[in-house]
């Protein structure tokens, strides 16, 4: 059977995100002080660039109908940045997320853990102090007079943003409303 | 184009239906009613171009002419109902610096004070809802006065605790 190219276009995003995860991987352990955050850029940028470069290979290899090439690169950038997206969020709940670190402790346990048990090990005091200093590290807030306000606008702006967000599609501001 | 035009056009009805039923009702176990809803789209998007009549056309384009473009748009699909999901989970639950930093933006302009702050984030809402979720997913029961992991909460742990061994993410986190 004769290569038509429309296997090899719907191959791209995936070889794109193993590349991603790849260099990922590679940056965060063999580069010092880069960081988590900077190896996911490291990593999303090379399979995006891979990504492209396969499509445009491809369609000078004329494996695309020409009328076919700029949606066909749109689409699988599209299919990439989302798969690229999901990684992200994987890497980051495995960092951040409350219900994760709930888990951790649990299998870490063994023997499971009671209410008390478990909020010896992970409570809101541990968290605040977390992230308070990410916070305050980062100019987010400021602390004058023992009393926080807030500081750079970015990430209050995130905050107004996923409000927004959530009052669009679930029809209120927070999960306690 | 058809990858493109279809994909982006079968996600956009998806999106749309599960808007109007979450307008109705929000559902208790959301990601899993989305989940179902969305995939049912694709299912029934997929079924009818697939029967379309050879005159059909969206913005005069003809249905996939190759069960690798229907394949490459089930892919497409798929990578960005994930990515909705992922970022739904994010809406569902609010996070601890959203909460921070709204708590002290509503204090503005006089701040937030330290020992009030101190109260105001207390485990019954950074903690609980999160172990309400656990137990809702199935991911945890009770044993007594004990929470257990079930098979599927195990697995989740080992994964995560494996990939956090993979990039030397420390101890603690989260």
């Amino acid at each position: 059977m004769p290569v038509s190219g429309n296997e090899i276009h719907l191959l791209i995003p995936i070889l794109g995100l193993a590349v991603n995860v790849m260099f990922q991987l590679l940056s965060v352990r063999l580069v010092p002080g880069l960081g988590v955050l900077r190896s996911v850029f490291t990593g999303f940028t090379i399979g995006g660039l891979s990504v492209l470069s396969a499509e445009l290979y491809l369609s000078g290899g004329r494996l695309t109908r020409e009328a076919d090439v700029v949606p066909m690169i749109i689409a699988n950038l599209i299919i990439y940045g989302s798969l690229g997206y999901c990684y992200f969020h994987f890497i980051n709940l495995g960092i951040t997320a409350r219900r994760i670190r709930i888990l951790r402790e649990l299998y870490v346990s063994g023997e499971g853990l009671s209410l008390n048990e478990l909020l010896k090990r992970y409570n809101a005091g541990d968290m605040i102090d977390k992230r308070l200093d990410r916070l305050l590290g980062s100019g987010q807030i400021v602390c004058i007079d023992n009393k926080y306000h807030i500081g750079k606008p970015v990430m209050l702006l995130m905050s107004k943003t996923i409000v927004a967000m959530k009052l669009v599609i679930l029809g209120k501001r927070s999960e306690f409303d | 184009m058809k990858v493109l035009v279809f994909g982006l056009s079968l996600i956009f009805i998806a999106f749309i239906l599960h808007l109007i039923v979450w307008r109705i009702r929000l559902p208790q176990r959301q990601v899993k009613t989305m989940l179902q809803m969305f995939f049912a789209t694709l299912t029934a998007g997929i079924l009818a171009l697939w029967n379309a009549p050879p005159s059909f056309e969206i913005f005069g384009i003809s249905p996939p002419d190759n069960i690798w473009e229907y394949l490459h748009i089930c892919l497409m699909f798929v990578s960005l109902t994930l990515a909705y999901m992922i970022t739904y989970s994010a809406l569902e639950a609010d996070s601890p610096s959203l909460v921070m930093v709204m708590a002290i933006n509503n204090a503005e302009p006089g701040g937030l004070d330290k020992d009030k702050f101190g109260e105001m984030m207390s485990d019954d809402i950074l903690v609980m809802p999160r172990i309400k979720d656990v137990l809702l997913d199935r991911m945890v029961y009770m044993d007594g006065d004990k929470y257990r992991l079930t098979p599927k909460g195990a697995l989740m742990a080992r994964i995560f605790i494996f990939y956090r061994t993979l990039i030397n993410a420390p101890e603690d986190g989260g």
